[in-house]
């Protein structure tokens, strides 16, 4: 079962490295465009330190982005589907602020909030916040008009049927935005650091952008990659493991 | 609640409709500036917005239409893909077993982080930010085929099977059209991130374009300009999104049976 996952997997990706050395071997491709794998990975391990440095910024820029993110996003969903008018209201607004593309608003924050990581955790929020509100909602509304009406006929109040009713349910859709929005809190950190930050690795890869030293770009990207490959496996882990009713 | 209603069906249908919703935040947006006497350094004023947009205008016009082409390109190209790649994977499980992980991994890459790559690879053209944009596109088209195909009810499945329809027939005339609202999904993902790539693409050395006048506005500390690149790019993100709901309106008629 576990080897049937896995050869396949392992066969594109012996087909997929074939290729990448294979093109250099034959066309002659000088490593400015395409480096070989080697030379990224001999670089990574010889720039480890700072580049994790730079990783550790990043991660913890987007990981209390994704938290405040995460809470305001459903604090917000809860409260729309506790207080309808709120809802009507507020709707019209945050889908206006949807539409408009969240790397839009990275000068914005850069301006307001500084060159700092509280520039990135804000916009981080923001992209997580909107993920997880419109999924909340979602869910928040699934159960039926008649559940609601038996169980306020015996005396469920507003709160105890969100506790009790609305919440499990919407769970399952809440996760999935959850697991959505882990790739994306780790693209909207590189972003916000690649158009000003002090540290992180958006920081390292518009640098060495800029010097021409594209091995450190790859590496970067290498060290990025892993790092959101490794929370998003996690969190599949935890989905396991939380979500077991499914 | 019938007094705060209008009595007249067209009143009611008018206060309900998007259009009226757009006024009313405008409105709104431009009474809170005034009324709160907010610093234009956080929110300047509509009004302010649309007079700094008319002094500009034949370079925001330029640069909508330059990111529309980009974007519509780099969505056709990146749905085209992503439909042809989810139609492969649910006929060949071994093709899904081997590639899909691998594309699960090529979306956890910044991809903004190859845009200086990008450039060196397709050079400083339209192309670069056509390709930015297909590798945000084709992920969320891929998995929602995939979905929708694997969806399809056995039961109409046999059904079809016992009058002998086969291969193409099966695919045009069942698989196909069950499968059509979740890739409509699929492509709604879609059209929102590929705008987002062809901004992202146009930051790594370009002349025209809404993600130019967005970096242009931020290093010269213009907020007004800034307010105006949003609202474009509000306004274009709209556009695309309710064109594509209305095209989902038209052809999946058969949606509201079930």
């Amino acid at each position: 079962m576990k080897a049937a996952r896995i050869l396949p997997v392992a066969a594109s990706l012996l087909v997929l490295v074939a290729l990448w050395q294979g093109a250099i071997a034959v066309f002659g491709i000088p490593p400015f465009v395409l480096p070989s794998l080697g030379a990224i990975l001999k670089h990574a391990a010889s720039e480890a330190g700072p580049l994790s440095a730079a990783l550790g910024a990043t991660l913890l820029e987007a990981s209390s982005g994704y938290l405040l993110g995460a809470l305001c996003g459903l604090l917000l969903a809860m409260l729309m589907v506790l207080v309808r008018p709120l809802q009507r209201c507020l709707m019209p607004l945050c889908v206006a602020v949807n539409s408009v593309p969240i790397v839009a608003y990275a000068p914005l924050c850069l301006i307001w909030f500084g060159m700092g990581p509280a520039s990135k955790i804000v916009l981080i929020a923001l992209a997580v916040g909107f993920t997880i509100l419109v999924n909340a909602l979602h869910g928040l509304q699934l159960p039926e008009e008649a559940a609601i009406n038996l169980m306020r006929s015996f005396g469920a109040s507003s709160i105890g049927i969100m506790r009790r009713l609305r919440l499990p349910a919407a769970m399952p859709s809440v996760v999935s935005g959850l697991r959505v929005a882990v790739p994306r809190s780790m693209i909207v950190a590189i972003v916000g650091e690649m158009l000003g930050a002090y540290k992180g690795l958006g920081r390292v890869i518009y640098e060495s952008t800029q010097q021409v030293n594209l091995l450190n770009v790859w590496a970067a990207v290498l060290f990025a990659s892993l790092a959101s490959m490794l929370l998003y496996g996690l969190l599949v882990w935890i989905d396991r493991k939380l979500v077991w009713w499914r | 609640m019938s007094r705060l209603m209008p009595a007249t069906p067209v009143a009611r249908a008018l206060l309900r409709s998007p259009l009226f919703a757009a006024l009313a935040l405008a409105l709104a947006w431009e009474l809170a500036v005034r009324g709160l006497a907010i610093s234009p350094r956080y929110l300047p004023a509509l009004s302010a917005v649309l007079r700094d947009a008319w002094s500009v205008w034949p370079q925001l016009f330029a640069s909508f239409n330059r990111t529309l082409l980009e974007t519509l390109l780099g969505f056709a190209a990146g749905a085209a893909f992503g439909c042809l790649a989810g139609i492969t994977f649910s006929y060949a499980r071994l093709m899904e077993r081997a590639v899909f992980p691998l594309f699960v991994v090529s979306q956890t890459v910044p991809v903004v982080a190859f845009g200086a790559l990008i450039v060196i690879w397709f050079g400083n053209s339209l192309l670069a930010k056509v390709v930015t944009a297909f590798f945000l596109t084709f992920f969320p088209v891929t998995v929602n085929t995939l979905h929708g195909l694997a969806s399809c009810d056995p039961q109409r499945i046999a059904l079809m099977r016992s009058f002998g329809a086969r291969g193409p027939v099966m695919f045009f005339k069942l698989a196909l059209p069950s499968a059509l609202p979740q890739i409509l999904v699929g492509l709604r993902l879609g059209i929102g991130l590929s705008l987002v790539g062809s901004i992202v693409g146009e930051w790594f050395g370009e002349t025209l374009g809404l993600g130019v006048m967005l970096i242009e506005a931020m290093n010269s500390d213009q907020i007004v300009r800034i307010w105006v690149v949003i609202v474009a790019c509000g306004l274009m993100g709209a556009l695309l999104y309710s064109v594509l709901t209305l095209i989902e309106r038209k052809i999946i008629w058969w949606r509201a049976e079930s």
